[in-house]
């Protein structure tokens, strides 16, 4: 029986005969049953559109979905990628929205989570204030903040100019240099709570004792910080960044409902340049194309991640 | 007896010194949070003319409802469209979450129990599915609703949803479902119950607060899905939510209060179901994601 009294010993590594294998999947094919639905959804949806992706980069399609007409083109797409200036703009503009945006909102979340992981009055409330921007739909978060950085009536502007540090509101969405930054501190608004949460439950679980003894030790809160609850957290970290940048590298509602990338794609990131070429301009083939390339990094990330996370498995299991 | 004193005298100032530091950050980021919800707020009962005042009234001299009464009257057209709108967004979601809870439930029980051949592989691949974007699988996707077809259909939103809210949902009641004790179905099992038996009626019971903070994590997903809606849906009287709110609004752009008011009230049911239902969340974050 693969039933729960195998829990201790891992049945099933691939490193048995094949007929042992044949065997396990035989005497365990009740256990598919459960996963089933699962699988055949993500299939459906996921492993279907991969094929059709990686196949329709290499051809070169006409506009519109009228696909028949497409003709094989080998790796031209990703030539005409790589060669255009547009490619390494939006790239440069991918890696720092990813990583400003990953780092600022981890490192406000963490800050948050310790700072709110002390008892005291309106603790409660502060933590539902601080967890509604991670809630609320982006296309409204969005709006919210296209007005607050409206060019004439936003709040940021007119506000700055009764201090007298400008003479007239800037143009933080509508200028090729601070459209990038404008864009990044709205996309922290909205990430720092995921962060908070997740450290916050992360907090829960360092031992109490710990953190007792180093203070009866003499240690410092930084030290304490530093030596007990923070390589405590690692593993938590580790997964709250990968997811943190994984979602911020494929952020799209913010850039394109504020901007639309522009201007000129002063705050395009890869997919909304993708969309833009896919249901803009129409050239499904370079966009399959970027598509791919986009998957491979995606999947270099992946690695990490399913490595970060096997690891607490394991740790989980050797407990 | 002086010694004890002073060791202590100088680590008393420097706690307090971080304890200043903490509370400063608190203040910065609450206005950082609260300020731009708070003014999304007051300019939604401004009047069209007052939000563009300069300078800026902090609190309407004239404050007025007039923007939610336009979005909630059924007589005018506008109010019909949000109204619409809003239930597209109602029955989606809530379709969704149920469907999504039914799949994740058995598939995360199998996840955290069985020792089934290939089942680090497909734990994984199903994880893996949070990495890709939407925009990737908008075209192949649609191709695919044309030859089902589901396009301009609910079900196109629903059956994509399931699957961009599943991973999570079964990782997150994986971690629910490894911590209740096995004891407790073995003794299920000793007493004749089959392991199914003992899923549905010793399992299940205990991971309502997993499946609950699987449902809000599904429904929110669900609300505030914007891209697929985007670009599946095309007659108007199907859009869901933030689609419909855009493609208004980008017919009025000046109508800020208009637009403010559609913000708010998009938002209030997913915050108040959240912060209802928070610490189940947050449990379950704790008891499965984290704790290893």
């Amino acid at each position: 029986m693969t039933d729960v009294t195998a829990q201790s010993r891992p049945a099933a590594r691939p490193g048995g005969t094949r007929s042992d294998l044949l065997r396990q999947i035989w005497i365990s094919r009740a256990d598919y049953l459960y996963v089933l639905p699962a699988i055949v959804v993500m299939l459906v949806v996921i492993a279907y559109p991969i094929y059709y992706t990686v196949d329709l980069s290499f051809y070169k399609t006409p506009p519109g979905l009228q696909l028949k007409d497409k003709s094989f083109v080998w790796f031209d797409n990703y030539t005409t990628i790589l060669t255009s200036g547009v490619f390494w703009r939006v790239t440069l503009n991918t890696v720092i929205w990813t990583i400003a945006s990953t780092l600022i909102a981890f490192v406000l979340g963490y800050a948050l989570a310790l700072a709110l992981h002390r008892e005291f009055a309106g603790r409660g409330i502060m933590r539902a204030i601080f967890i509604v921007p991670w809630v609320i739909s982006a296309v409204a978060a969005s709006y919210i903040w296209k007005w607050i950085y409206h060019s004439d009536f936003g709040i940021i502007g007119v506000v700055m100019v009764q201090l007298g540090i400008v003479d007239r509101p800037p143009n933080f969405i509508d200028s090729v240099n601070t459209v990038l930054p404008s864009l990044i501190v709205v996309n922290i608004w909205r990430e720092f709570p995921f962060a908070m949460i997740m450290m916050m439950a992360g907090l829960q679980t360092v031992p109490e004792q710990l953190l007792r003894a180093a203070q009866v030790d003499g240690a410092s809160a930084w030290q304490r910080f530093w030596h007990v609850t923070f390589p405590h957290l690692r593993g938590v970290s580790t997964v709250t960044v990968l997811l943190l940048a994984v979602a911020n590298f494929n952020s799209f509602i913010i850039p394109w409902i504020m901007t639309g990338g522009g201007p000129s794609n002063a705050s395009h990131i890869w997919i909304t340049h993708i969309y833009e070429l896919a249901f803009g301009r129409q050239r499904w083939g370079v966009a399959s194309a970027y598509s791919v390339l986009l998957f491979i990094i995606l999947m270099t990330l992946g690695y990490f991640y399913v490595r970060a996370l096997s690891q607490g498995e394991r740790r989980e299991r050797g407990a | 007896m002086s010694a004890p004193t002073v060791v202590h005298a100088p680590r008393r100032r420097r706690i307090d010194g971080w304890r200043w530091a903490s509370r400063f950050f608190l203040v910065f980021m609450l206005i950082y949070t609260a300020v731009p919800m708070a003014w999304m707020m007051v300019t939604s009962i401004k009047s069209g003319f007052a939000a563009m005042a300069f300078p800026p009234e902090w609190w309407p001299s004239e404050p007025t409802l007039a923007s939610y009464r336009n979005l909630l009257d059924p007589q005018n057209s506008v109010g019909r469209d949000f109204l619409r709108f809003f239930w597209n967004s109602l029955y989606v979601s809530t379709l969704t979450t149920i469907l999504a809870v039914l799949v994740a439930v058995p598939a995360a029980y199998a996840f955290s129990r069985f020792r089934f051949p290939g089942r680090q592989f497909l734990f994984f691949s199903v994880l893996l599915r949070n990495m890709f974007p939407a925009v990737i699988f908008l075209v192949p996707l649609f191709i695919l609703m044309r030859f089902l077809g589901l396009v301009n259909t609910h079900g196109s939103l629903v059956l994509t949803y399931l699957t961009f809210g599943l991973p999570l949902a079964i990782w997150l009641l994986k971690g629910f479902y490894d911590n209740i004790p096995i004891q407790l179905e073995q003794a299920a099992r000793i007493d004749g119950a089959t392991r199914f038996q003992a899923f549905v009626l010793i399992v299940m019971p205990l991971s309502v607060p997993g499946i609950i903070a699987t449902a809000i994590y599904s429904f929110i997903g669900a609300w505030n899905e914007y891209i697929y809606a985007y670009t599946f849906l095309s007659k108007n009287e199907q859009l869901t939510l933030p689609v419909g709110v855009q493609r208004f609004f980008s017919e009025n752009t000046t109508d800020f209060p208009g637009l403010m008011a559609a913000s708010f009230m998009m938002s209030v049911p997913v915050v108040v179901l959240f912060l209802i239902l928070q610490k189940y969340f947050v449990r379950a974050l704790t008891e499965g994601a984290v704790k290893h």
